[in-house]
């Protein structure tokens, strides 16, 4: 479980380069939910999820993993970084090594674990994103594809095996295949395990297939937080923030507009597929 | 983690004071005549009317003082060290000991030059500090490559250098940047830098270097790439967008400047204490 107590961030506090990040967030993530994190360019996004791990002390306020404050001086930072990984954007650019295997195994490196659990928790990841570490474990990550390339690097870092994930914009940069490939990798990591989903996007059909739970920032404060359905059936609210909703809800909005008279709440495209059929059959 | 914070020296703080809205050839000549009266000033006096000289002008450009304190931060280490070499290493014998260890005497003569040449050195530091505060990057290699415009006849590439400076002035915050960013993507997966012995530490760094060399590259790739796309083929026959010109203020900055440096200097020539 993750819990923020009113943090608040400043980037370069005391210069004249000095920005404003976050104003007082304060929320839980509990253990195994799936939450999609949105909000506008600048609304302190990226920063929220780099306390979650340590990356970024706050200026004021603290965080909470499993009740234990991350930011007290005795704190163990390499272990919270274990439990609560953090995928960056464009994560390819951080492989280093000559080979697949050995820049996956970075982390339980790091981590200190002995050479046989090291290299079955290189298998594991590399199995868990869909590389068989047969053929792609001797390779030079810099021969990889773009979307192979960031195969690796999330595995990378569920090779910390971690208890909470933290993706910011995974799918950025790839194709429409790519983007759907990994959203089901994601999908399938988490009904693995009991692994907790932290994802940023801008997409808000990502947000729709993934989440159960969304977390809206705005200006570096908590906008709006609630059950994926509750926050995307606020469509205004979402448009005055330069946010959209899903396509499919977009599409039924639309609908109900010109006289049809389904439901505008549904996410998924089969949802909206069994509405507007209900809808018409009835019709 | 905030590493571009303690990088206050050579950065430009954007004001509208006169100082800033000065020719920077104006500013690039006056910071070098500054620097030249810096090494004949020789005493505590001069070097104290120069310091108060450089606060008047730090108040005219609108740069709290507290931003050139910093800037020295990262020079602090040099300064100790010249101060200690200078206080051990002086070569002055004679004068009234002040200190006595053991065999090692230091004279209070000593000790005063080893102060003033440290004090010499932050006055360097914050006279051209007093330049890259109030001299945007771009007027910077503007101003430079029109001074080199002359040397151009015996083969100076001035146009060529001044684009690599504003090439390279322009990517040290993005390195800075990706260099955290880096970092702390490698921090993410247990990665620790202030750990261990030299070379444990030295063995760290590869993890953030391969990455941040293969981007710069890329950067620059994709730079050429750009440049080209535009038809870019260096300085021959190059018209600007901004055309420098000197100003009636620029003429009273440098008159202002020379008159400063006579009044410093004068005393000097003449002998007097």
């Amino acid at each position: 479980m993750i819990e923020t107590r009113d943090l608040h961030h400043v980037y370069l506090e005391g210069t004249p380069m000095s920005a404003v990040a976050l104003r007082g967030v304060s929320l839980t993530i509990r253990d195994g939910e799936r939450v999609g994190l949105i909000g506008p360019t600048g609304s302190g996004k990226s920063t929220l999820v780099q306390t979650f791990n340590a990356l970024i002390r706050p200026t004021r306020g603290t965080v909470f993993v499993d009740g234990v404050d991350i930011f007290a001086p005795k704190a163990d930072r390499r272990r919270i970084r274990q439990q609560v990984a953090l995928l960056f954007q464009y994560p390819e650019q951080q492989l280093f090594e000559e080979t697949v295997a050995r820049d996956v195994s970075f982390g339980p490196r790091n981590l200190g674990l002995p050479e046989e659990e090291v290299a079955s928790r290189v298998d594991d990841a590399l199995h868990a994103v869909g590389l068989d570490p047969g053929t792609f474990g001797s390779r030079s990550p810099f021969t990889l594809s773009g979307g192979e390339m960031r195969r690796v690097a999330l595995a990378g870092v569920l090779a910390m095996a971690p208890r909470v994930l933290i993706l910011d914009e995974p799918t950025a940069g790839l194709d429409p295949q790519g983007k759907a490939e990994f959203l089901r990798l994601i999908h399938h990591l988490h009904a693995r395990g009991n692994l907790t989903v932290i994802l940023i996007t801008h997409s808000m059909d990502e947000v729709a297939q993934v989440a159960e739970r969304v977390i809206v920032l705005n200006e570096g404060l908590v906008a709006m937080d609630g059950p994926t359905r509750e926050v995307f059936a606020r469509a205004d609210d979402l448009e005055r923030l330069h946010l959209g909703i899903p396509q499919t809800a977009q599409v039924l909005h639309r609908l109900r507009a010109r006289g049809l008279p389904v439901r505008t709440d549904l996410l998924t495209l089969e949802e909206a597929r069994d509405e507007i059929l209900r809808v018409l059959g009835t019709a | 983690m905030e590493l571009a914070r303690n990088l206050t020296i050579g950065q430009y703080i954007p004001r509208e004071s006169p100082i800033h809205h000065l020719d920077p050839r104006t500013k690039i000549a006056a910071t070098a005549a500054l620097t030249v009266v810096i090494f004949v000033i020789n005493d505590f006096t001069g070097s104290a009317l120069f310091g108060a000289f450089m606060v008047a002008l730090f108040l005219v450009a609108q740069i709290p003082l507290g931003y050139v304190g910093r800037g020295l931060r990262p020079v602090l280490f040099l300064l100790l060290l010249t101060f200690l070499l200078n206080l051990f290493f002086s070569g002055i014998r004679d004068g009234t000991p002040l200190i006595r260890l053991g065999p090692v005497v230091i004279t209070t003569e000593a000790a005063a030059r080893a102060f003033f040449i440290a004090l010499r050195l932050v006055l360097l530091v914050v006279t051209t500090s007093l330049f890259t505060f109030t001299t945007s990057p771009m007027a910077l290699t503007d101003g430079m490559e029109r001074l080199l415009r002359p040397f151009r006849r015996i083969g100076v590439p001035g146009h060529e250098l001044a684009m690599m400076m504003s090439i390279a002035l322009r990517f040290i915050p993005t390195l800075f940047e990706e260099t955290e960013r880096i970092m702390k993507a490698q921090m993410a997966r247990g990665a620790e830098f202030q750990r261990g012995n030299l070379l444990r530490r030295a063995k760290a760094l590869l993890p953030i270097l391969v990455p941040l060399f293969l981007s710069a590259f890329r950067r620059a790739d994709e730079l050429a790439l750009a440049m080209e796309a535009r038809a870019y083929r260096g300085g021959e026959g190059r018209t600007r967008m901004k055309e420098l010109h000197f100003a009636p203020r620029d003429a009273v900055a440098a008159g202002a400047t020379v008159l400063a440096s006579i009044g410093f200097l004068v005393p000097r020539w003449l002998g007097l204490p």
